[in-house]
């Protein structure tokens, strides 16, 4: 089993693996031949699903195993990889490779950087006390006109780019394709609506709000503590563009409400079904009053929505009364006809 | 009279504010030392591993300073004190420079009193003076006990380095958490630091392991680096290393390293207007073995858990307020005992001079009083401040190598429970003032 690749698009890279450890700290990622796969699949909660094309985020890459077109299954954990990935940007270049140390399998992070020269050094302006800003001489009080002058560093530019090699390794378990095999990605009926959600900061803003609101009535109102609540908002669309985000608790009823969105173009030949009898076809007919109606989880709904860190294009697919999938598309920097999908399941 | 008077400006303060604050991640108390030329301020962790001292020059760096003395030690005055204590009252008013306005509640000056007589109490006073007029004055109760200092035999340490220290914070910022060590090893042109942790991790808990980071930066980036043994792995803890680079780079002095071998002492210091900055820190590690396996560590680092093996003081407070004996003379007896030293024992005889030992072991207890040598009761954590007692951990086995924590976690289970001294709390004296009084007054922030 050999994995060695050069990595690119680190930035993009981190922000994913930020959006994935916020939901669970450790994922299945499986490489294969064309593909990266992050897996997350919290106890409770929504599932991520992330598939990229390879060269999104590897470059000269080495991937060979005894299983077909090469998988490799791997876990590990999000936090480390965070971290190496944090000093990965802005590297000049960083790769990553599996190897093994002391018997344990690592993914070790090369990185190369190089660091400008160093500017005035920090405090001297506050104390001097770098003695090469500081009058020669050790008597205070003494004439400055003594005709002594302090001798200074010659200011070069000999070592103006240094180099460093940083290598961070992050500790993984190979996966036995048996282990993962069971798990697969949830099947869920054909959508009833498909709509293009507004800015993710913004639901995010509004959600967190509502979110708040709700275990602050609930506290106020019982005796339970807020970290035991878990309040439900019920997120709602239509095939006319609109979006609704509501918190109805005992003592409150509040609604936020998005109109003027997208509602895509299906793919025909990409639908099981002809696209008449598609259930959204009959959402669309049924006017704008036919509501898709989903209930999420207000804290788990608020780590499903740091995903737009990634600054992707998100289409939410409502099955009524069932199931909600956000499929985030990530904007592929180098080649913009290329679209890289994250899927993200949260079921309700 | 006042032992000790001297007034700081609002840089002094700060200057002091950043020695206490970087003497605080060693110990929780700070001890005082005051003579005619200077003022050194040094705090020694609970496992004796790291020593700290910042040192003053006098004449440079306060305002005034007179330095009076007291009757029984003429040329010397030394006290303990809470550090926290120190940093709340030294701590930055708010204040914007940008904004004058704001600027009237940042410290204009500080004027200091030690007070230490019979009769009278002794106090440390601070006066200080904020730029809108108001004065705050705090007394501050210590304790007059001698410090103890650590040596450092410079003609042994043959290895040697100085850089900058915003290199080491940059390589620095590439370390995550969870790691306890940190290994300095130069091959060919580089020096390759790698951090690292011991933390067994058996089975799922793999995956919860530290990232391991390893950071190789060229030689020509320090001022000037001679290690000449070739596969030498020195290792420090990432902790104490932080608080001094961090330290050092507030004062923007470049940073000077001076080693021998592992289980020797490093010497990290570094020098500013006035000012003068020496740290001691315990070391392990390997020779002539190649790459960093293997690594054998001393199992008495801070945060390392379990009952502590090798000598272990708790919180250094005597509990006596009386003028401690003067400094016991370093007797052969001193020598010859297995001394509580910086360094974990080793089994190979050392050619080298006698070790770097403390000043004297018997600055804590009775001298000659063999109970003292009995082990520390970790049970009595509970109280923290109010029950401190002092004593050595001597139940690891000395002679066996310390440096492999392995084998001391093995030890540990027939290590005997450290018992409760008797004899040392009948020696006991009430502190001068205890803490549950003090704290009423906010100075112990929580």
């Amino acid at each position: 089993m050999r994995f060695k690749a050069s990595l690119r698009n680190t930035r993009t890279f981190s922000k994913l693996v930020a959006a994935l450890s916020s939901l669970e700290k450790i994922a299945w990622m499986r490489l294969d031949d064309e593909t990266v796969r992050f897996t997350v699949i919290p106890d409770t909660g929504s599932q991520v699903w992330a598939s990229l094309s390879i060269d999104f985020i590897l470059d000269n890459w080495t991937i060979q195993s005894a299983e077909p077109n090469n998988t490799i299954n791997l876990e590990l954990p999000l936090v480390p990889l965070q971290r190496a990935l944090k000093s990965a940007t802005n590297a000049v270049s960083a790769s990553l490779r599996l190897t093994k140390k002391d018997g344990v399998p690592i993914l070790s992070m090369t990185i190369t950087t190089s660091t400008a020269p160093a500017n005035l050094p920090q405090g001297v302006a506050r104390f001097n006390l770098n003695p090469a800003n500081r009058v020669s001489g050790n008597d205070p009080y003494n004439d400055d006109d003594d005709g002594v002058f302090a001798a200074e560093p010659l200011e070069t530019n000999l070592q103006r780019e240094r180099e460093k090699v940083i290598t961070q390794d992050i500790p993984v378990r190979v996966l036995h394709p048996e282990t993962v095999e069971t798990i697969m990605q949830p099947k869920v009926r054909e959508p009833d609506v498909h709509i293009q959600l507004p800015p993710l900061l913004q639901l995010k803003a509004i959600s967190d709000r509502f979110t708040k609101l709700a275990i602050a009535s609930r506290a106020s109102s019982s005796s339970a503590s807020a970290a035991n609540v878990n309040p439900k908002l019920e997120l709602s669309a239509n095939m006319h563009g609109d979006l609704r985000l509501r918190l109805d608790t005992d003592t409150l009823d509040v609604e936020s409400r998005w109109s003027g969105l997208e509602n895509p173009q299906l793919d025909p030949s990409q639908l099981t079904c002809a696209i008449e009898d598609h259930p959204s076809t009959r959402f669309r007919n049924e006017g704008p009053d036919k509501w898709a109606t989903v209930r999420v989880d207000g804290k788990d709904w608020s780590k499903v929505l740091s995903v737009g860190r990634l600054d992707g294009r998100v289409i939410a697919c409502f099955a009524d009364d069932h199931a909600l999938i956000l499929y985030v598309y990530v904007p592929h920097h180098d080649d913009p006809q290329a679209d890289d999908s994250v899927v993200t399941l949260v079921k309700s | 009279m006042a032992v000790l008077r001297f007034t700081l400006s609002e840089d002094g303060v700060a200057v002091l504010r950043d020695a206490l604050a970087c003497l605080g991640k060693f110990s929780d108390e700070v001890s005082l030392e005051a003579k005619k030329d200077r003022l050194v301020l040094t705090a020694l962790n609970t496992s004796k591993s790291a020593y700290a001292s910042v040192a003053f020059a006098t004449n440079r760096f306060f305002s005034k300073y007179h330095y009076a003395g007291v009757a029984q030690n003429r040329d010397k005055f030394f006290c303990k004190l809470y550090n926290r204590a120190l940093l709340s009252l030294f701590r930055s008013r708010g204040g914007d420079p940008l904004h004058d306005r704001e600027r009237d509640t940042t410290i204009d000056r500080c004027d200091v009193v030690i007070t230490d007589e019979a009769g009278k109490k002794s106090r440390f006073i601070a006066k200080i003076i904020f730029r809108n007029g108001i004065t705050a004055k705090y007394r501050l109760p210590f304790e007059v006990s001698p410090p103890v200092h650590a040596k450092f035999d410079k003609t042994e340490a043959v290895n040697n380095w100085s850089t900058s220290p915003r290199t080491l914070r940059q390589l620095m910022d590439h370390f995550g958490p969870g790691i306890d060590y940190l290994d300095i090893h130069a091959e060919d042109d580089v020096v390759n630091f790698t951090c690292f942790t011991e933390k067994a991790a058996n089975g799922d808990e793999v995956l919860k392991k530290p990232l391991q980071t390893s950071v190789a930066v060229a030689q020509d980036e320090f001022n000037s680096f001679h290690v000449g043994e070739e596969n030498l792995h020195i290792v420090i803890s990432v902790k104490d290393f932080r608080a001094i680079i961090q330290h050092a780079a507030v004062l923007g002095a470049d940073v000077l390293a001076n080693y021998s071998i592992p289980a020797r002492p490093m010497q990290l210091k570094y020098d500013g207007d006035g000012i003068k900055c020496e740290f001691l820190l315990m070391t392990v590690g390997e020779r002539g073995a190649p790459g960093p396996k293997n690594k054998k560590t001393r199992a008495n680092v801070k945060g390392a858990t379990g009952p502590q093996l090798e000598e272990t003081v708790t919180r250094a407070d005597s509990h006596a307020p009386t003028p401690a004996p003067p400094v016991a003379p370093k007797t052969s007896q001193s020598r010859s005992n297995p001394i509580p030293s910086l360094r974990p024992p080793i089994e190979r005889p050392s050619q080298r001079p006698p070790p770097a030992t403390l000043e004297s072991e018997s600055l804590f207890v009775p001298q000659d009083n063999d109970e003292g040598w009995e082990p520390v009761n970790i049970d009595e954590g509970g109280e923290e401040e109010e029950n401190a007692r002092l004593g050595w951990d001597t139940t690891g086995d000395l002679n066996a190598s310390a440096l492999n924590m392995r084998t001391m976690m093995s030890n540990q289970p027939s290590a005997p429970q450290p018992t409760i001294n008797n004899d040392l709390d009948l020696t006991q004296l009430e502190p001068t003032q205890r803490l549950s009084q003090v704290r009423k007054f906010g100075l112990f922030g929580d």
